[in-house]
């Protein structure tokens, strides 16, 4: 306890302090942290799907954000370790441990990186972030990906302190991205941190044991680093035994990761949340919001398609697994994201499960269509369908309703009584 | 020579810069007292000084600085607590405060604030303690990097140009300063004409030997040599020269 009382006496505090303030401006790293921070929100926000945000998406963007603000961090801190070695004659000629310069240095990129991906995460989080619904799973991803840069900042700081030339920062940096870029896709290593996977459909859920094997890799592997430097420098063989441990955690996270086999999420249970007026619609409970132009957009659909064999009786939001389907009234389809005209390509998707067309409809199929759609119905060519009023039209599909399945409507034979 | 009292005893020691002999595996001693160490390349100089200070490793030979050989892993620990090493140029500091700067060298010393004063003190820079080294004129400039460098007081100081930028004047204001930093301080500069004057022994890195300059040649009188006062292990030893005062630049 004296020790500890020691250590946090202000005066000792005012000089790590003063230390620390000279080796932040030293290496420009003030400027980093919103740098880093910028780079990551931007990177995030590229990967957040369209028009919404869950805590999946968000977590999923921090962790992808990081295959861009990683190799950044990397070329400061190759930056940081090089300019570092010109301090050799104040920090190696000392009274102090020589690991005691590589830990200062490396603790605050590792504070400068983490405060940028954090801030730049929070930037991306900040809607979703009321709602509350932060699980440990997510916390998880959040992990995965602070340890990812972590171990970009501990590679790229050794880089530079062993190579005290700019190339070394170059080659760093090139190295870094090379590493998200050149992994082949589909294979199992696109799991190795920085995952290369895209955003996962939203009715799975991240698999904690992938993250928690990312987190195992990415920091088992900059402990390894970090360990094995500070034995070389110190020459204490019991760091040996710590390079060893790490590089065992990260040999265990290899092998978790393979035999993930590139999958990084599972089917989860969504309870939809539904909307049942003019007719039930029931979407993933992130995309609530859409409900209100979804009902909107099917209701003319739905309205058209009640009396024939295929009424609508409930409309239902599938994964992307599955396909979209019309079984006993329930409708399936897709909605990825909430993009600009969402609602229309919904109904578009569910009108074209409804007639099994070989090829795009053409003559009275495709007016047929475009009138179940709520598109503008094709003038040509001119049938008496065109002229028809809506009552007609509805009483003649409900007769000819077989022949629009099967996809073969050419001529309008059973006048509908006029309304 | 090696001799008993030698302050750095190289056996066989040489040392590269590349593929290139900075000097020759060669066998000498450096006694102590003020040092010089001339040759023509700057790269040279600061090549061997930096392998002298234990900055670098030798490429061959045994190298003993202050009686430990620099080879054994806790000797050289030992060791590089009791040297000092001002290098040509810090340009990283140059944004910095002198006390900034000096603060910085005493944590990495565990040297306490009244330390940072008093060497302060000692080399006159109380005044331009606040002003950023980058903006101090040259022979300040020296003075603060000699404080950075000996904020710990060490045995044995290798200083590389400190005189090359200054001014006959400057030049011997610092001289006495220099031999006070520690019992032996060893100094480069381009030609021995620079270090004759001032220094108890010189010695020329030429066609990578080291040789012993001068001997034959009796050196001139060194004006400020009386000056000096003889090193005192473990002290700070000042010539007071007079006052400097340096105020900011005010805008009117």
């Amino acid at each position: 306890m004296p020790g500890l009382a020691r250590a946090v006496r202000p005066a000792r505090i005012a000089r790590v302090a003063r230390v620390v303030r000279v080796d932040a401006r030293r290496g420009s790293l003030l400027t980093a942290v919103p740098l880093l921070a910028l780079l990551g929100a931007v990177a995030g926000w590229r990967e957040l799907p369209e028009g919404f945000r869950d805590w999946d998406s968000v977590v999923g963007a921090a962790e992808a954000s990081v295959r861009w603000s990683g190799p950044t961090a990397a070329g400061l801190a190759a930056w940081t370790g090089m300019s570092g070695r010109h301090l050799d004659y104040l920090r190696a000629l000392t009274a102090r441990s020589p690991a005691a310069a590589p830990l200062h240095d490396l603790a605050l990129l590792s504070a400068v990186a983490l405060t940028g991906y954090l801030a730049g995460a929070l930037v991306v989080a900040a809607p979703v972030l009321p709602g509350g619904g932060f699980r440990e799973t997510h916390l998880l991803g959040v992990l995965a990906g602070a340890g990812t840069l972590a171990l970009y900042v501990a590679a790229g700081y050794l880089a530079g302190l062993s190579w005290a030339h700019p190339l070394a920062v170059a080659l760093t940096v090139a190295a870094a991205a090379a590493w998200v870029a050149l992994r082949p896709e589909g294979s199992w290593t696109v799991l190795l941190p920085p995952s290369l996977t895209g955003p996962a459909d939203l009715f799975d859920a991240p698999r904690a044991g992938v993250l928690a094997a990312q987190l195992c890799w990415a920091a088992g592997l900059a402990a390894a680093l970090v360990l094995g430097h500070l034995a070389w420098i110190t020459r204490r063989r019991l760091l040996l035994g710590g390079v060893l441990l790490a590089l065992s955690a990260t040999a265990l996270g290899t092998a978790r990761i393979h035999a993930a086999d590139g999958v990084a999420s599972h089917p989860s249970q969504v309870k939809r949340v539904c909307r049942h007026w003019p007719v039930s619609v029931c979407v993933h409970p992130s995309l609530a919001a859409a409900l209100p132009s979804l009902s909107a957009a099917v209701a003319p659909l739905a309205a058209r398609l009640s009396g024939t064999p295929d009424a609508i009786v409930r409309i239902e939001q599938r994964s992307g697994r599955e396909p979209a389907s019309f079984d006993a009234g329930t409708v399936g389809f897709h909605l990825p994201d909430l993009s600009p005209g969402y609602a229309r390509r919904a109904v578009h998707e569910i009108e074209s499960t409804l007639a099994r067309c070989p090829a795009p409809p053409t003559g009275l199929q495709a007016q047929v269509s475009a009138w179940l759609r709520d598109d503008p119905v094709p003038h040509l060519p001119d049938t008496p369908f065109t002229r028809w009023s809506e009552t007609q039209r509805r009483a003649w599909l409900a007769l000819r309703y077989a022949e629009f399945r099967s996809c073969s409507l050419v001529s309008v034979r059973h006048r509908p009584r006029p309304a | 020579m090696i001799v008993e009292t030698s302050a750095v005893v190289a056996r066989g020691l040489g040392v590269r810069h590349g593929a290139r002999w900075v000097l020759r595996p060669s066998s000498f001693g450096l006694p102590g007292g003020l040092v010089g160490i001339a040759g023509p390349d700057r790269s040279d100089r600061s090549d061997l000084l930096a392998t002298l200070a234990t900055l670098r490793r030798p490429h061959a030979g045994r190298l003993e600085v202050l009686g430990l050989d620099v080879r054994t892993r806790a000797a050289l620990r030992r060791l590089r607590t009791r040297i000092g090493f001002l290098p040509a140029r810090a340009r990283w500091a140059a944004g910095f405060t002198v006390h900034d700067l000096v603060s910085y060298a005493a944590y990495y010393q565990r040297r306490s604030p009244s330390t940072v004063r008093d060497v302060l003190t000692a080399l006159e820079l109380d005044d331009a303690a606040a002003w950023p080294y980058g903006e101090l004129p040259a022979d300040l400039r020296v003075r603060a990097g000699l404080a950075a460098a000996c904020v710990h007081r060490p045995e044995i100081a290798f200083l590389e140009e400190p005189l090359t930028l200054l001014g006959e004047a400057a030049r011997a204001d610092l001289v006495p300063l220099l031999a006070g930093l520690a019992p032996t301080v060893v100094v480069t500069a381009p030609a021995a004409e620079w270090l004759i004057p001032w220094c108890d022994h010189v010695y020329v890195l030429e066609r990578t030997r080291l040789v012993p300059a001068g001997e034959a040649a009796a050196p001139p009188a060194p004006p400020a040599r009386e000056r000096r006062p003889e090193p005192r292990h473990g002290h700070w030893h000042l010539v007071r020269g007079p006052q400097r005062r340096l105020r900011r630049a005010t805008v009117p």
